[in-house]
């Protein structure tokens, strides 16, 4: 029943993303600057905004740890976080492979470039302090320390990246029928970064029930109990 | 004097006798200060005129290796002997442990950037009389913002037995805005003699808050003995 739902689920998100992709390039009008590579944007955008959204989840759930000390929350903001980077590094190569069409350069520090390469650095780091510390209680407490400083950071970082010079499209004029594929692409996106942090999620909640139940009393046995693969 | 001012200024004072008694942070921070701003000298030796407007950034990297050095010091002092946990079961809010940490490493940061600056305005030719107010205000306001962060992972790091690499790595990415806002104030002021005002010092002013309310919040379930 579960795992029906559960493909369900995907099989409408690869619908929507099949949809969408098929209305970006035979039912949209080309933008009459750019040219085909702007449709690029109906991506970039709702995967950006959607890595707002997972670092805002990583920053809730790293409160929520604070405050209650409940290890789901440790998993949550971990699977956001995750997410966040998988999204984050989407957002950069759809810039770059835009801004190697648009503008003639793979790079340049323009605000929001440097804005989404320095929101990729810091959630990188977040996993980077997660994966370097050994004592899953004390992992937690400095992932969720770490989570809080680097969601405040965020604007600060959009504040400072607009020191830099701007040659970025602030708003692109849009017409009807343009704006309603970008609200579309909004659907597959959403469904599949939410889809990846479930997924994730539950992974993490199975990882620690089995090493919660293969270490008893702080027992860690050198063989895992339960053999891999599944079987028994 | 009400009661927590005490505590602070004892506890300051404290790390600050240590420090001087055995000086075992200043020099190596020091030193370490240098060597960056000689190194950086050296790469930029062919072109001097970039190296003269670079020099906020270059001063800014020779802050930021040190300041992370120093802040990894001034913590690990407090992990010989107990002593961190002696001061855990002290009487007083986590809050003013924070606040005396926070307080001596501003302290020997700010002794760092008065030795390391001249240092690096002698090797490259920076000129400082256009704005020397400004230069020692910008620097003042960072430097709080810098050792707000740099105290709190310190204690969050030091806390985990972690590898020293990694005080760097978490607070690089976060003191970000801190450095573009600090060396676009020195260059508006340096080259286009503007005065320090406008976002950049806004970014500046908004860091220094923010970090020193939330670390004064979180230190409370960073420290562990």
């Amino acid at each position: 029943m579960k795992k029906a739902a559960v493909l369900m689920y995907w099989l409408i998100t690869a619908a929507a993303f099949a949809a969408v992709v098929a209305r970006v390039f035979w039912d949209t009008p080309e933008e009459a600057t750019m040219g085909i590579i702007q449709k690029i944007f109906y991506i970039h955008l709702p995967v950006a905004i959607n890595t707002f959204v997972a670092c805002l989840l990583v920053f809730v759930a790293s409160v929520g740890y604070l405050t209650t000390r409940r290890v789901w929350w440790d998993d949550l903001a971990m699977a956001a976080a995750k997410v966040s980077v998988v999204l984050c590094s989407a957002v950069l190569l759809t810039g770059m492979l835009w801004a190697r069409g648009a503008w003639g350069v793979w790079w340049t520090w323009s605000p929001r470039l440097t804005f989404s390469f320095m929101l990729w650095l810091l959630y990188i780091v977040y996993l980077l302090v997660r994966a370097s510390i050994e004592s899953s209680q004390r992992r937690a407490v400095v992932a969720a320390v770490y989570g809080v400083v680097a969601f405040l950071d965020v604007p600060l970082v959009w504040l400072s990246a607009r020191l830099l010079p701007d040659i970025h499209p602030s708003s692109i004029g849009l017409t009807y029928a343009m704006k309603l594929t970008l609200w579309a692409c909004f659907v597959p996106v959403t469904l599949l970064a939410a889809g990846l942090i479930v997924a994730r999620y539950q992974l993490a909640r199975q990882q620690r029930a089995r090493r919660d139940a293969t270490s008893i009393h702080g027992f860690e046995p050198v063989m895992p109990i339960v053999p891999d693969g599944g079987g028994v | 004097m009400s009661s927590t001012l005490r505590q602070i200024v004892t506890l300051t004072a404290k790390d600050l006798r240590i420090e001087g008694r055995t000086r075992q942070t200043m020099g190596l921070v020091l030193v370490l200060g240098v060597l960056i701003v000689s190194v950086l000298g050296l790469g930029f030796g062919q072109s001097p005129e970039l190296a003269r407007m670079g020099t906020p950034a270059i001063l800014w990297v020779a802050y930021l290796f040190s300041g992370v050095l120093c802040f990894e010091k001034t913590m690990a002092v407090e992990r010989q002997d107990g002593a961190l946990a002696g001061l855990l079961l002290a009487p007083i809010d986590r809050g003013v442990i924070y606040a005396s940490k926070l307080i001596s490493n501003l302290v020997l940061m700010l002794a760092v950037a008065a030795v390391i600056t001249p240092v690096g305005i002698l090797f490259f030719g920076f000129d400082l009389s256009p704005a020397p107010g400004g230069f020692v205000l910008i620097i003042l306001i960072s430097m709080a913002g810098f050792a707000a962060v740099g105290t709190l992972f310190a204690a969050l790091v030091s806390s985990s037995r972690l590898a020293g690499g990694l005080l760097a790595l978490v607070i690089f990415p976060v003191i970000l805005p801190l450095v573009i806002a600090s060396t676009q104030q020195m260059t508006a002021m340096f080259r286009d003699g503007a005065s320090p005002g406008g976002t950049g010092m806004t970014i500046l002013l908004a860091f220094d808050a923010i970090f020193l309310v939330t670390s004064w919040l979180v230190f409370e379930v960073v420290l562990e003995p």
